[in-house]
């Protein structure tokens, strides 16, 4: 409204007579078609051809502007004192004694393990690609938490592939462009793992929740085995990630007053600010990305089931809930916070 | 009569969009202000011939193709905090440095609204009052440019 008496009262001054539609015009259509760009990048995917397109187009700049920090970390690199290269060489040199003598051992589990399964019959164990990939930077977005690594279409990354480091996952590729692909991290609020407790084989779906380092189990029920500083596993039941990669460490275990689940809040393992380096690892079947929704469902289902044989102890002691009530307390739970 | 040229406008957009392209760590990014509206603020105000709510939008989307994110969200973040620049540009180059201050930073606060409603709509968390954090750091760099002499209102010269 304002504009538009502004230009009134401007069309009496020609110096500042302004051309064209009035602010709150330009507004409208402006809006109009952003949020028109948005529904159709978030429901319909059409403008993933044309964005990929662009990106390739931005690919070269990116690297331009990323080049004079490449030429001081590899002038760094060069620069590195002798005492250090020495002591490091000493040490990768025990590691590799330490890692061949458990290939060794590990090709042999292999063998067996295959001969076991022919014995029964068992489908062969998904074996999975890997690549090799840097990570160029962090996407410039506060409430997401993704990293952009120099691996993409053209190297052969399929959406929906593992992000592992040295010490367990990262996170899973989202997006790919011909050069590099995006992958958020596991601590981002979009991203779920199965997962399992190692101790006992609990299986439960970890979610991000967007802040930093830390992973949430929820939708555990009170009485359930876990054990703060209990380490977790991928438990490969999705198909994406391989099977038996750390995810993160239980570091808190609480229960709302009032609530019958547990919060269990995890340290995640596996650290995007501590190196450049992670291997992507292709999921297995290209269809088992879309289907990955329908599996973590399922999966949920069976950690509630793997958990009812001590649930009348626990709640005969809380005195709050009769077992049979257990199944269908899910208004329950929210009714107090 | 407009010392402002168009090249002068395209060749800092693209300069601090480059700055998007750097490769921030993940703390850095919490306190990273929006240099790319930042600027565009600044032409906004200084030369809303040659800068509007337009160009604002179609620097959203290039914003947003480096981030990105889903596409549209910073071009229409832009396109409303261009708007509310433009509605008082004409009040704005009169304002005294401490107004100006206040009013840009409400600027900024209002793009950074824009896009956490669109994130909320995705099921992100409000992550605290941090968040505004960039908003803050940006109105500080904003005051020191103005110090060095990078005047918004056409100086008797500039126009």
């Amino acid at each position: 409204m304002r504009g538009s008496s502004y230009n009134i009262r401007q069309s009496a001054t020609p110096s500042f007579f302004t051309k064209g539609p009035s602010a709150f015009a330009r507004l409208i259509l402006f809006s109009v078609l952003s949020l028109a760009l948005i529904a159709t990048d978030t429901r319909l995917q059409y403008l993933n051809i044309i964005r990929h397109q662009l990106e390739a187009y931005l690919h070269p700049l990116t690297l331009m502007v990323n080049a004079p920090m490449e030429l001081y970390r590899q002038a760094d690199d060069y620069l590195t004192s002798h005492n250090r290269l020495l002591s490091e060489n000493e040490a990768l040199k025990k590691h590799l004694l330490k890692a061949n003598a458990g290939e060794q051992a590990m090709t042999s589990l292999k063998v067996e393990n295959r001969n076991f399964r022919n014995l029964f019959n068992l489908k062969a164990k998904l074996e999975h690609q890997s690549f090799l990939a840097e990570i160029l930077h962090a996407t410039s977005d506060q409430l997401t938490r993704k990293i952009v690594v120099n691996r993409g279409a053209s190297h052969g990354v399929h959406v929906g592939g593992a992000a592992v480091d040295a010490k367990g996952i990262v996170g899973q590729v989202t997006r790919v462009y011909a050069q590099t692909s995006v992958v958020t991290l596991i601590t981002d609020s979009s991203l779920q793992i199965p997962i399992m407790v190692e101790r006992n084989g609990l299986r439960a779906i970890a979610f991000g929740n967007g802040r930093d380092n830390v992973l949430e189990i929820p939708y555990l029920p009170s009485n359930v085995d876990i054990n703060i500083g209990d380490r977790l596993a991928t438990s490969g039941l999705d198909g994406v990630y391989p099977a038996g990669i750390t995810v993160g460490v239980v570091q808190k275990i609480s229960v709302a007053r009032g609530s019958s689940f547990v919060s269990i809040l995890c340290a995640p393992v596996g650290g995007v600010d501590y190196h450049k380096q992670v291997l992507i690892v292709n999921p297995a079947d290209n269809t088992i990305s879309a289907e990955e929704k329908e599996v973590s469902v399922s999966n949920k289902e069976q950690s509630h089931l793997g958990a009812p044989k001590k649930e009348p102890n626990h709640l005969s002691a809380a005195g709050k809930l009769k077992p049979a009530d257990f199944s269908g307390d899910v208004g329950v739970v929210n009714a107090p916070q | 009569m407009h010392r402002n040229k168009l090249s002068h406008i395209y060749l800092s957009l693209f300069a601090v969009y480059l700055l998007l392209l750097l490769p921030w760590t993940e703390s850095a990014l919490r306190y990273k202000p929006d240099f790319t509206l930042l600027v565009l603020i600044f032409w906004l105000i200084r030369a809303p011939r040659l800068c509007n709510i337009g160009t604002a939008w179609f620097i959203g989307l290039l914003v947003d193709l480096a981030t990105g994110g889903i596409f549209g969200q910073h071009a229409w973040a832009y396109t409303v905090t261009a708007f509310f620049t433009m509605v008082y540009q004409k009040r704005l180059i009169l304002f005294n440095r401490f107004h100006q201050f206040i009013y840009v930073f409400i600027l900024l606060i209002i793009a950074q609204i824009v896009l956490l409603i669109l994130k909320t709509f995705s099921g992100v968390p409000f992550p605290g009052m941090v968040y505004f954090m960039p908003s803050v750091i940006g109105v500080l760099l904003w005051s020191i440019s103005l110090l060095f002499k990078l005047h918004t209102d056409g100086r008797p010269g500039d126009i």
